[in-house]
């Protein structure tokens, strides 16, 4: 009866805090809006859509059931099927799903203003995001922990599985490549964090060898030294900068660090896992869930104003940062937390198999995206605090604003974001760089705000450049563990291809293929990564829309599956949950592909710019930003290969509309449900191991 | 059954002090040993169980191998 009253009054008072969040946010009429509004406005969103929205698709939807034991029980092997507490599983999921993505898009999107930014992340996770990763994760826990193409290929044959391995493979490359540019951009020209990034690698190394050879299993140990000199590392990269027999050394430019990461991609990808994958992931693990935990106590505490307008004049398309109008790009500029077909794969993975009863899937599914939603609010937070100008100047390329801070202020302030030269440099002084100038990626324009947020919260000024570093250090770290394993995932898969076009090179005890097969994957990001570096455009505008049509692109295609799903459930009544979704993926992804490849401006369309660029190198001219005929012909040849993978996504999601509309029509003939469910009355305790 | 010793970082410890860092190494990933002896006494008494390094290594292998698909 309390619990019944407290609900009463519980979710009308939520449902108008949040009201009057989004209201101060879009309407308010102020000189700037504080940053707690956007936060409760997303907290309130997320509360109301996980008790409503999450409880409907739970109960009414799927028909979540108790007593159906999930694979974890029936299994429970007490190595891949372990039935895990709800709260436990929770935070496990949540650290595989969140990455780098939900940090990037956002900061990326604020050249539009918070508004627009906001408003998708809010809408697409409710409608969208959260839906996809509860919907297969529940597909997956009905089928034994199945992953993603192994469901696609029993649910609607298997030339689409096949189909869906390989684009999964072409967008694994991309991202890898997008996040390794991520990287470089952060690093060039910094000694300092490039010293603490370094150091990690033999950090790791000692925390490999501590638990396997001193102290055999002793994880939690190496764990704490490992983050104690990881803390140090920052500080001693401070001392490395300032000294000059010392920074020189560890200042590299693009190229170079382009170099040592492909060099170090596949040294990584080769070493004995215990060695540096999985300690350098707990320790990434750490940093992720402190950084985010640390960054929302510090909007709270710090209450920091939106610099940023609420919209912008970029909204039309012209903006710096990327280009593309409103519609589509923002949509697929944000993928990760509003929505990101990446996550497929994650729910399809080891949680499945982890889940103790059917119900917590919507906790651990649905509720999992929220929270990594909550860290792109953050991340687009972040980005907002900063000034308007400094946030150009950061994410704008070269070639727009010049390479001094003189240029790059007076181009600026002509947008109508003032900024001066001397706040440019002070800027890049408090966080003990030397420019800040074109640093696109938005991991540096996330440290800086974080640096404010939390320099003000503890540390003052003195203590922005330690919070800089820290930020750099968490991105990268988990940025580099991520290159190190999915190097490993692209392997397998490129070994399992080639496997069946000469069996040998699929065996993956045979050190040759297993080379050929590292070296394949390490050259096919490299190149992306190379050529998005030398890019005289700026690389990351290209790259991450390339990714981001991919990673919409597979989530259309997890959706598709759940659609089919749903209706080979016997539950077209509600197959809108999944429809609703799909469809307007599928429209932005399409428009957005469509205009990449065909528009006739070469700030959108690949062909375009290929056109524009070779068609001038064919007369020997030499356009601006590029500097010889050579560099002319490589951004013609790029860009049509772009245009080509952009194409192959395009193509790829319209044959998967064609094979689940196909399959949907069938099971809607038939009386019963076709899914291929495992039948609830398999019992549990049929465990062997 | 408890092997060895093997347990004795935390045998001292309160039963709650264990559940949160067991909690904690399920979250972050990590090999937990303790669980592993736990499960083996429930359904296999008797039968030998593995090394807090064997388990380990087992584990990290088993976890990381295939390279682990991560997210953006």
């Amino acid at each position: 009866m309390n619990n019944k009253l407290g609900s009463v009054l519980l979710w009308p008072a939520l449902a108008i805090v949040g009201a009057i969040s989004l209201a101060a946010l879009a309407l308010g009429r102020g000189e700037s809006v504080n940053a707690v509004w956007l936060v409760t406005a997303a907290l309130c969103v997320y509360f109301i859509a996980y008790r409503f929205y999450g409880k409907f698709i739970a109960e009414k939807v799927l028909g979540l059931d108790d007593s159906r034991p999930t694979p974890a029980v029936r299994h429970n092997d007490g190595l891949d099927y372990v039935p895990t507490n709800k709260v436990v599983l929770y935070g496990h999921h949540f650290a595989a799903i969140a990455g780098a993505g939900p940090l990037v898009g956002p900061v990326l999107a604020a050249q539009m203003g918070y508004l627009p930014g906001t408003l998708w992340i809010l809408v697409g996770v409710v409608v969208a995001g959260a839906v996809q990763d509860f919907i297969v994760l529940f597909a997956s826990m009905r089928r034994d922990g199945k992953s993603l193409g192994e469901m696609i290929k029993m649910e609607l044959g298997p030339i689409p599985g096949a189909l869906a391995l390989v684009g999964v493979l072409a967008i694994m490359i991309i991202i890898l490549a997008v996040l390794a540019l991520v990287v470089v951009k952060a690093l060039t020209a910094s000694p300092w964090g490039l010293f603490t990034i370094a150091a990690t690698i033999p950090i790791a190394l000692l925390m490999g060898v501590y638990m396997r050879v001193i102290r055999p299993g002793r994880v939690g140990e190496a764990s704490i030294f490992g983050v104690v000199l990881l803390l140090a590392s920052i500080f001693a990269g401070r001392l490395v900068a300032e000294s000059p027999s010392w920074a020189p050394l560890f200042t590299l430019n693009g190229t170079q660090l382009a170099w040592a990461l492909i060099v170090y991609g596949a040294v990584a990808a080769s070493l004995p896992v215990w060695l540096m994958l999985a300690p350098r992931d707990y320790l990434s693990t750490f940093l992720k869930i402190g950084t985010v935990v640390a960054l929302a106590l510090g909007i709270y505490l710090v209450m920091p104003a939106l610099a940023m307008p609420r919209t912008t004049r970029f909204i039309d398309g012209s903006g710096p940062v990327f280009s593309g109008q409103l519609f589509p790009f923002l949509f697929i500029t944000i993928a990760c937390g509003a929505v990101s077909g990446f996550h497929s794969l994650i729910s399809s993975g080891t949680t499945p198999k982890m889940i103790e009863k059917e119900s917590h899937a919507r906790f651990i599914g649905f509720g999992g995206m929220l929270a990594e939603s909550f860290v792109a609010v953050m991340a687009l937070t972040a980005a907002c605090v900063l000034d308007p100008g400094i946030y150009f100047a950061m994410n704008s390329p070269a070639a727009v604003i010049g390479s001094t801070p003189a240029q790059a202020a007076q181009v600026i302030s002509n947008w109508g974001f003032t900024i001066t030269p001397g706040l440019i440099e002070q800027t890049a002084r408090d966080i003990g760089e030397t420019t800040i100038l074109s640093r696109a990626g938005g991991a540096p324009t996330l440290a800086v705000g974080m640096a404010q947020i939390l320099g003000a919260a503890l540390g003052g000024k003195a203590m922005e450049a330690f919070w800089y570093h820290f930020a750099i250090l968490f991105e990268a770290l988990f940025i580099l563990t991520a290159v190190d394993a999915g190097t490993r995932v692209g392997r397998f898969m490129i070994q399992d291809m080639l496997g069946h076009v000469y069996r040998p090179l699929g065996n993956t005890e045979y050190l040759p293929a297993n080379v050929l097969g590292t070296g394949l994957c390490v050259a096919l990001w490299g190149y992306f990564l190379y050529q998005g570096v030398v890019d005289p455009l700026g690389g990351i505008n290209t790259l991450w829309q390339l990714f981001g049509v991919g990673n919409q692109m597979l989530a259309g295609i997890a959706l598709l599956l759940c659609t089919s799903m749903l209706v080979k459930m016997k539950r077209e009544r509600y197959v809108w949950v999944t429809l609703v979704p799909t469809a307007w993926l599928l429209i932005t992804t399409l428009t957005a592909g469509v205009q990449k490849i065909f528009s006739d401006n070469p700030a959108i369309g690949f062909i375009a710019l290929a056109r524009k660029f070779g068609d001038a190198a064919a007369q020997g001219k030499v356009l601006a930003p590029a500097k010889s005929i050579e560099e002319m012909q490589r951004v013609a040849f790029n860009n049509y290969l772009d245009a080509a993978v952009c194409a192959f996504f395009v193509l790829l999601v319209l044959a998967m509309c064609v094979f689940a509309a196909k399959i949907c029509l069938q099971a809607m003939r038939q009386a019963y449900p076709t899914a291929q469910e495992i039948p609830p009355q398999a019992l549990a305790g049929r465990s062997t191991a | 059954m408890s092997a060895q010793g093997e347990g004795e970082g935390e045998a001292g410890l309160g039963p709650r002090w264990r559940g949160l860092c067991s909690a904690c190494r399920q979250v972050f990933g990590m090999p937990d040993y303790e669980r592993y002896l736990a499960h083996a006494a429930r359904r296999h008494p008797g039968a030998p169980v593995l090394t807090r390094g064997e388990f380990c290594a087992r584990e990290i292998e088993r976890k990381y191998g295939r390279g682990g698909m991560r997210c953006c």
